[in-house]
């Protein structure tokens, strides 16, 4: 490793931790809005440590070799996981013991009122679903989540990190094996996890693609993480000379799969919703026509699918760390307005309308320090764990392969 | 080896020193290390030798069971499309199921000759070709059943936006006016993307040929191949971006199939999953097909050094990650129809697994969930026999797949006072049956004609292929 | 004597090709190529051929595609212009707008992937100069086993660097199994 190129994970932590501290005070000051930012930004940063993990299993069940160097990072921030699981503590006291439990699922709240008729406890709809829509059922539910995605990075962690010491080839087929189990078991909380946290926003909405929906979302902030890290390490030093342009090649291509599949269930969730123009269905997308959504919606449809995709479609671009660092950098930016288009419309006033994004100039001192609290709190894990492994997986069956992997 | 790195060479980080990869070999893609010309001999031979007797007889089998779809239409047409088990409520019956079944049978090909090609997995070298080949002949199949569904089939030319007397223009905001571009294009472009496939090999053949006829024929439609880089680089790269837009198309195919159910407002169709499950579906259904064509043509053309254990095991894992998938679909419908606390939705479903077809869904469950499960195990991937007939029955599972979602829905519709029961008649039964007949004649001829693998894919992943391999 | 076309060498290995073709590249000449059974990774760079243009092409033929598809289905349904043997007209079903690009994106993207797999398709015949049937490297005696297991190499004379007698001899060292004539 480079020697002039020393990261400092307390950094990170001190901006994490100043991000809290800010959710905390804004509790008190702007309680709801400063709750459901901080929602927003655990999702986002969940959201790329679970596309991390979900990168790690499809690396061992492919048995790939081009991103053994890459898959090593996804290992370093899969280490966030049980962080985040800690970090989701604050708001299972406020919404299980505090005053206002609707204050972000409003079906916490029996006696919510509802816009237009009564309170939560007399909606039929509400009735016909508390087998699932139950305040300990759902805690459970994200405990259980987080105790599987913790228990995989940690599978897959000890497995890769283990044997850059001892050369076994017993860790890499006891990854594959975790791989296959784990595709099944994550695949499965993730979608549980996009239901109850951001489905269940709006508990009168649903719709059986949107786990698939999350998770390609998922997918997305995860790749733009990597490519962002990637093109990082190779400027710092660590990685020059190790991750070539083919490397970078091969993960901007997946990013580019993955906007197209992401488009791909968006544009049929969407369109199906949008054809069969079913009242049930339809509000929940024309409360986001309403107000800034609308504009925010156009930015989503052509900036967040139609401008990276004809980017990503040229190949010098997807072998030029610069314009991929731009293009990642700028995915990424729209992934998290997507989270921001996909949760904040469900907080309504009390007329029933979405709360607009900028409604108030101060709304955004929230959503930073919403963002920055965990965002910190995943980068303080990633670089600890950065500097207590190899930088590449030295004893990896297909390490030699993969450094050899070029145009 | 280590010089092929031109930026390792330039600064040669430290770790690099430390590298010192664990032995895991990869499996070989062609066993016992056969040299390009026992590749040429062993492919092209299947081609030049003299028919043999097995393929007489299933040839005549074959052209027998296809009779029956040729009796079955020529009787539609002659009488109406009555002749089908069609009637309210269920107006959408086997035909639609065969559709979707034919076509899904297709996705395999495409998706290993264009997914799996962009995913650089090497291994659909050995079985792209008569993928491919399968999935044409599919869609072939596929396609005579909403043809004469449409009742007067010598009007079937309406589908299509031809400027007429009447000018009379195709409603484009119907699904099944979207099936009509999408298996139409999903046809026209798997059969360019095959022959593009095929261009080299014909060459091969043609280069080998011992007569005149053969040698005329085969050159015609290889164009006056010749092998030469410059033309190569432009062929890989034509071949890429088939690859890359045959991966989207097949995708929205499947994807437009499951628009005909999803758009409806019918409980048990409208569900916003339904594309990417129909595709996985698809998938699941093709390789289950692939398996069933390729593990007897391994065995009769002795083919074991290039359809090794190892590809049986990527396709089989390929049929338990698919058939997981699908359960995954069918978990997410009974859950939100759960969830969406909607009463018809809830019926739907409850009747799907407990009413009046229960048998056919259990059948599909079983067959499409609960028998890929068994490629967990190596032992069973191992026994070939057991895999033919796993495969068998992810077949018949998919096909019930189909039918428990047309069927159910359709006979269970709003009001009560209307439901029935449905059941196909012996034209409904000859006129599927037939098609297997017909799928089998084409895919027999394939078989004496062109060649069944893409030999110069299969010399490529040779280790003696590799130039930096002295 | 027919015409001379050029000087082919034929050789056994990729290997052996591939050095081959590097040292062709470096001596600078330009009407040249290699004729291999298959692919050989790696041989573009060793032949300095640039990236291949049918992309180009894949781009032109999937807007046309889409365009088409687009301007189609707004012509029959929202728009009430008259083309020679073609009229568009208003109707409304089941309760849809005239036009949208929702409903129109279905059939515009599957048009628009069959122009871009014509335009590709076309694009790599174009640029390959196919079909053509009667390519002086065709004719040559042993051609037939460069679509089974040989390798061969050739040098056209029109290349300004041909010369006879210097241009065989450089084949010849440049390890060939055998070298010939090539005729027009």
């Amino acid at each position: 490793m480079s020697e002039d190129f020393s990261p400092n994970p307390k950094k990170w932590l001190a901006i994490g931790v100043v991000g809290l501290t800010i959710s905390f005070v804004g509790f008190f000051v702007d309680t709801q809005l400063a709750v459901w930012s901080y929602l927003i930004g655990l999702i986002f940063i969940t959201s790329i440590a679970v596309g991390m993990l979900f990168l790690v299993m499809i690396h061992h069940i492919f048995d790939a070799e081009w991103s053994v160097i890459v898959r090593r990072q996804a290992e370093h921030y899969i280490s966030a996981l049980p962080y985040m699981g800690f970090l989701f503590i604050p708001l299972f006291i406020i919404t299980y013991m505090g005053k206002d439990q609707g204050i972000l699922w409003l079906w916490m709240n029996q006696d919510a009122p509802l816009h237009g008729h009564g309170t939560v406890s007399t909606d039929i709809l509400y009735q016909k679903k508390t087998w699932w829509l139950s305040e300990t059922f759902f805690w459970a539910r994200a405990f259980f989540c987080f105790a599987v995605w913790t228990y995989f990075a940690r599978a897959f962690r000890k497995n890769s990190f283990t044997q850059d010491q001892d050369g076994s080839p017993n860790h890499t087929f006891s990854s594959r094996k975790h791989a296959a189990a784990g595709l099944i078991l994550v695949a499965l909380t993730w979608t549980s996890a996009a239901f109850d946290w951001i489905m269940g926003l709006e508990y009168h909405w649903f719709s059986t693609m949107f786990g698939v929906w999350i998770f390609a979302s998922a997918m997305r902030a995860a790749l733009s993480v990597m490519l962002l890290t990637c093109a990082f390490l190779v400027a710092k030093g660590p990685l020059k000379g190790i991750l070539n342009t083919k490397h970078l090649h091969d993960v901007a291509t997946l990013a580019f799969a993955f906007t197209v599949f992401w488009a791909y269930i968006s544009f049929s969730q969407y369109f199906l919703i949008w054809n069969a123009n079913i009242p049930e269905e339809t509000f929940w997308f024309n409360d986001r026509e309403k107000g800034i959504w609308w504009p925010i919606s156009m930015i989503l449809i052509f900036g967040y699918f139609l401008f990276p995709f004809l980017y990503m479609l040229q190949f010098p671009l997807k072998t030029n760390f610069k314009s991929m660092t731009f293009m990642a950098t700028w995915v990424l930016g729209l992934n998290l307005l997507d989270v921001f288009f996909n949760v904040l419309p469900s907080l309504k006033d009390s007329h029933g309308e979405p709360f607009q994004l900028f409604s108030s100039f101060h709304n955004i001192i929230w959503y930073i320090s919403g963002v920055a609290g965990a965002g910190g709190v995943l980068l303080w894990a990633y670089w600890s764990s950065f500097l207590k492994t190899k930088i590449i997986p030295i004893r990896d069956p297909r390490i030699r392969d993969c450094l050899n992997h070029n145009h | 080896m280590g010089s092929s790195n031109p930026i390792l060479d330039e600064v040669k980080p430290a770790i690099l020193k430390e590298v010192d990869p664990v032995d895991i070999p990869r499996p070989a893609l062609v066993e016992n290390n056969r040299s390009f010309s026992w590749i040429t001999d062993k492919i092209c031979g299947i081609v030049e030798e003299k028919t043999p007797t097995w393929w007489w007889v299933c040839f005549i089998i074959a052209c027998a069971g296809a009779s029956f779809t040729v009796m079955g239409l020529v009787y539609l047409v002659a009488t109406g499309t009555g002749v089908w088990g069609l009637a309210n409520p269920a107006n959408w019956g086997w035909a639609i199921v065969n559709f979707v079944f034919w076509i899904g049978i297709g996705h395999a090909g495409t998706l290993i000759s264009a997914i799996l090609c962009l995913l650089r997995q090497k291994w659909r070298t050995s079985i792209n070709r008569a993928a491919e080949a399968m999935t044409i002949f599919a869609v072939v199949c596929a396609g005579i059943f909403p043809v004469f569904h449409v009742g007067r089939v010598w009007m079937a030319w309406f589908l299509f936006p031809i400027p007429n007397a009447n000018a009379i223009w195709p409603n484009f905001r119907s699904a099944l006016l979207w099936d009509v571009f999408a298996v139409s294009t999903y046809g026209t472009v798997s059969v360019l993307f095959w022959y593009v496939g095929l261009i080299p090999d014909l060459a091969s053949v043609r280069d080998r040929a011992k007569n005149k006829i053969r040698q005329v024929l085969y050159g015609i439609f290889a164009m006056g191949w010749r092998g030469s880089n410059r033309q190569w680089s432009n062929y890989e790269m034509c071949y890429l971006l088939l690859a890359g837009l045959s991966t989207p198309l097949v995708l929205s195919v499947h994807t437009i199939v499951s628009f005909d159910f999803a758009i409806s407002l019918l409980p048990g169709w409208h569900t916003t999953i339904f594309p990417p499950y129909f595709v996985a579906g698809a998938i699941f259904s093709g390789f289950g097909m692939v398996l069933t064509l390729m593990l007897p043509l391994r065995a009769i053309y002795r083919l074991e050094d290039l359809i090794t254990q190892y590809h049986i095991d990527c396709m089989t894992k390929i049929i338990l990650a698919t058939g997981t998938m699908v359960g995954y679909a069918y978990g997410m419908e009974f859950f939100i129809a759960a969830y969406g606390a909607n009463d018809f939705e809830i019926f739907a479903f409850v009747n799907r697994a407990f009413g009046n077809y229960a048998w056919a869904y259990w059948i599909m469950i079983s067959c499409n969930v609960i028998s890929p499960q068994f490629f967990w195990f190596k032992k069973i991937r191992e026994n070939t026999a057991l895999v033919w007939i796993i495969t068998i029955f992810v077949n018949i599972g998919m096909w019930f797949e189909r039918f428990v979602i047309a069927v159910t829905t359709l006979t269970r519709d709003f009001v009560p006072s209307s439901w029935g029961y449905y059941s196909p008649t012996i034209i409904d039964i000859f006129t599927y049956l037939g098609t297997f007949g017909l799928f089998s004649v084409l895919f027999l001829l394939f078989l004496r004609f062109l060649p069944l693998m893409a030999m110069a894919e299969i010399k490529v992943v040779t280790p003696q292929a590799d130039p930096h391999n002295h | 004597m027919a015409n001379q076309h050029g000087i082919i060498a034929k050789f056994d290995t990729p290997a052996g090709i591939m050095h081959a073709a590097e040292k062709v590249r470096d001596a600078g000449y330009k009407n040249w190529d290699v004729i291999t059974p298959f692919p050989i990774h790696g041989m573009d760079p060793a032949m300095g051929i640039k990236r291949s243009l049918v992309g180009r092409f894949t781009i032109v033929g999937g807007t046309i595609g889409l365009t088409t598809g687009m301007l189609m289905i707004w012509f029959t349904g929202a728009s009430e212009l008259s083309l020679p043997y073609m009229d568009g007209y208003k109707l409304i079903v089941g309760g849809k707008p005239y036009f949208s690009p929702q409903f129109a994106f279905p059939v515009s993207y599957e048009l628009t992937i069959l122009f871009s797999a014509f335009a590709s398709i076309g694009g790599m015949f174009i640029l390959n100069k196919l079909p053509r049937h009667h390519h002086p490297v065709l004719k040559y005696k042993d051609v037939a086993a460069s679509s089974d297991d040989k390798f061969f190499l050739y040098i056209q004379n029109e290349d300004p660097q041909f010369d006879g007698e210097k241009t065989r001899s450089f084949l010849k060292n440049l390890g060939p199994v055998e070298v010939g004539e090539l005729e027009e």
